[in-house]
């Protein structure tokens, strides 16, 4: 890009912001510091696997046949809770319980008295079908047990029904349906794998907390640049010798690649982390086919939305930053722009974690319509997979809608607001500074 | 064609800043904008480089409104001096020239020679934040003049210089003049303005005062000033026989007096003769532009003007 012009300022801008960025001892600190967390948090899902050992899953067993529960009850006790042999390492990991009513067991699950209802229903062939409800806290090894429990189940049942065995063995079927989901009646047909389940829940945590940090995090570095760059008055120098736009584009373009590079290397050893756990969750807690799946729920287009969100909804926050720094005199005034501005994204972090857990209710939905919040609560949304493809389009649409008029705000505001020294930042400083006075 | 400022009022809140003021700038000529701090100098080359825009009037150059002009036409060193803190010198001027659009091995070679020139060639490995207040100074002004405009701005640019370094950038100043460049510089330093101007422009709280080329400028107020020495009582004891004649600072080697419009120099000598005094020393001359600032303001160029706190900084 040749010097000189817009768009070679605006790099020329951002390259000096990206290079000051990145060699400063704080970049190399807090990546460190960043890196070491995300690998233990990339180490938690091996945590919860150990600590599932030593936790009692509660399941009720339904069905519609007279004493097909109780049986069925009876078995999977057996089978499950042997002393040894199930791979879980051997004592009791769960308590059957025979439910009358099919729905109350749902309703159950729902509540939180029960980890999982499993109903038990015969085909026309004579093969039994398992249908497991939950809400995500049926961890994947345990549903795979189950799975197991309902072929000994199924096996048990054709042998005691045909002792000539004249009927062929019919295997079972298993099927882990979201009992949230059905609850919500936005889409009770998706039935979800449980371990797929899981893994869409751990990657939509990680990308809603790594976004909330990065937005309002390095939304900040681009405040404290513009005060910087002020009370140094740099800027003096700065504004006569290129604009507001390219300075503005140009801080945050700089900063968010320096951002999206933390990003990176944080993010580099916690994956390799992640994938490793399984390996060594199999060597300390014996092999099992559930874990190492953690990562499943990762797809490109996952990947791809959460670079998309993270560069439109870093654009908004860091304009809105920008515009905030840019009325402040001195780097100690910070503290006064840091606290409100990170409202708007602490309020779009509640329904993004809530989202998690596969609510789809309309406040969920709205708020992830919302540009301020769509970030967190629209990622959250398509990591757990429950959006429409429209939704997804308005969602979008709103965010690079605003982001253009939000910088051109922060561009109006900044122009005015390098030049004010030494006034307190109210909404009539913002106010003026808008108005180009 | 010039630079023109043409009836430039701008306002902060309920404090007017510019109160259509209006002068012009020749080409390649050496421009003094004087007035004590709050007389809306800053505020007018920010309107010019187009960092601020005027509720009224317009600066043009060679006819062009000057916030349409390419940012490159000026060059500006700013009154509030800052640089990088932590940038290495070099890399700041290659930076900035970079603003400008010189290219980058273009933007270093014409940096090292202005180091050169102003011996501190040294000065380039080391980050800003380790330079003298003086040092620092000549690294804005070498950022200021590395993409050489047409226009160069300077607000306050002799402000905390060392006489050599003083030495150093009127030499600068000359250079650039001669080379066609027209550079504005304001000041409330009114000998600094007297020595390196051809024309000034004197504002006071946004107001124009007087302006045109210096001679007369100092001859605007229609007073005019005698400097005597005379032999024995340099007090002059005899002046109180002249109307509208006064001592304004006495000397063992001269004297100068004051006279009001209308009062002619031949009515001292005479009055000098007619008391038997010896004169050793008579010249005619104009006032200094200190004095005709005092006259035409009311106050020294160094007293604080204070208008409302509204936009310290901008004003």
């Amino acid at each position: 890009m040749r010097p000189g012009t817009a768009l070679g300022n605006a790099w020329l801008v951002a390259r000096r912001e990206f290079s000051e960025r990145t060699r400063s001892r704080a970049f190399v600190f807090s990546t460190l510091l960043l890196a070491g967390l995300a690998v233990v948090v990339a180490l938690i899902p091996l945590g919860v696997r150990l600590v599932d050992q030593a936790t009692i899953s509660r399941v009720a067993v339904s069905s519609g046949e007279p004493g097909l529960a109780q049986e069925a009850v009876t078995t999977l006790g057996t089978f499950l809770d042997a002393p040894a042999g199930n791979g879980a390492g051997g004592g009791k990991v769960f308590d059957f319980v025979v439910y009358g009513d099919a729905g109350a067991a749902v309703q159950a699950v729902r509540d939180g008295g029960l980890v999982a209802s499993m109903t038990v229903s015969r085909d026309a062939h004579g093969g039994l079908a398992f249908t497991v409800f939950n809400t995500g806290a049926l961890s994947a090894d345990r549903a795979q047990l189950l799975q197991i429990g309902a072929f000994a189940v199924g096996v048990l049942d054709w042998t005691r029904a045909n002792p000539g065995a004249t009927r062929p063995f019919v295997t079972p079927t298993f099927s882990v349906l979201d009992a949230g989901a059905s609850a919500a009646g936005a889409s009770g047909s998706v039935a979800f794998d449980a371990a797929d389940y899981a893994s869409r829940r751990i990657v939509g945590i990680v990308f809603v907390v790594l976004s909330f940090l990065t937005l309002v995090f390095y939304g900040l570095w681009v405040a404290s640049g513009v005060v910087a760059e002020k009370s140094s008055r740099v800027m003096e120098l700065l504004i006569s010798a290129a604009t507001a736009p390219q300075l503005v584009a140009g801080k945050i373009l700089g900063i968010g690649l320096a951002g999206l590079a933390q990003v990176v290397l944080v993010l580099m050893p916690a994956v390799v982390a992640l994938l490793g756990s399984g390996s060594i969750g199999d060597a300390l807690l014996g092999p099992d086919a559930g874990t190492g799946a953690s990562l499943s729920a990762l797809s490109p287009g996952l990947l791809l939305a959460f670079l998309g969100y993270f560069v439109l909804g870093f654009a908004l926050y860091a304009s809105l930053y920008a515009a905030a720094g840019s009325l402040l005199s001195r780097e100690e005034d910070l503290q006064t722009v840091a606290l409100p501005l990170s409202i708007p994204a602490v309020a779009g972090y509640f329904p993004a974690v809530l989202a998690l857990s596969g609510s789809t209710s309309w406040t969920i939905r709205l708020a992830s319509y919302v540009p301020l919040w769509s970030p967190f609560v629209m990622l959250s949304r398509l990591a757990v997979g429950r959006v429409q493809p429209w939704e997804l389009v308005l969602s979008v649409g709103l965010l690079a809608l605003t982001v253009p008029l939000a910088t051109l705000l922060a561009v109006r505001v900044y122009r005015a607001g390098v030049v004010m020294y030494g006034q307190p930042l109210t909404p009539r400083t913002f106010w003026r500074a808008l108005r180009g006075a | 064609m010039s630079l023109v400022v043409n009836r430039l009022t701008k306002r902060f809140g309920s404090v007017v800043a510019l109160d259509d003021l209006t002068f012009e700038v020749a080409p390649g000529q050496v421009f003094g904008f004087l007035g004590a701090n709050g007389a809306g100098k800053t505020t007018t080359m920010r309107i010019a480089l187009g960092v601020l825009e005027a509720d009224a009037g317009t600066v043009t150059w060679r006819g062009a409104e000057s916030r349409r002009l390419p940012r490159s036409t000026f060059g500006y060193l700013p009154e509030e001096r800052g640089l990088y803190p932590r940038m290495r010198v070099l890399d700041e001027l290659v930076f900035f020239a970079g603003l400008h659009g010189l290219p980058p091995d273009r933007a270093r070679r014409e940096a090292l020679a202005w180091l050169r020139r102003f011996r501190a060639e040294d000065l380039a490995g080391r980050r800003a934040e380790q330079l003298s207040k003086g040092n620092q100074q000549k690294i804005q002004f070498i950022a200021a003049v590395l993409h050489d405009p047409a226009v160069l701005l300077m607000d306050e640019p002799f402000t905390g210089l060392d006489p050599v370094n003083v030495a150093l950038l009127r030499e600068a100043f000359l250079e650039l003049r001669d080379r066609g460049r027209t550079v504005v510089f304001s000041t409330h330093q009114m000998e600094v303005a007297e020595a390196l101007c051809e024309s000034v422009a004197i504002v006071d709280r946004g107001r124009m005062v007087v302006g045109g080329p210096i001679r007369e400028v100092r001859r605007s107020t229609g007073r005019r000033t005698v400097r005597i020495a005379v032999a024995g009582d340099h007090r002059l004891p005899w002046l109180a026989g002249v109307p509208g004649a006064s001592v304004i600072s006495a000397g063992m080697d001269r004297t100068t007096v004051e006279l009001d419009t209308g009062v002619e120099p031949d009515a001292v000598l005479a009055a000098a003769v007619a008391a038997g005094a010896r004169v050793l020393h008579f010249e005619v001359a104009d006032p200094s532009l200190e004095q005709v600032f005092i006259d035409h303001v009311g106050r020294p160029a160094d007293e604080e003007v204070h208008l409302a706190p509204v936009a310290e900084g901008a004003a």
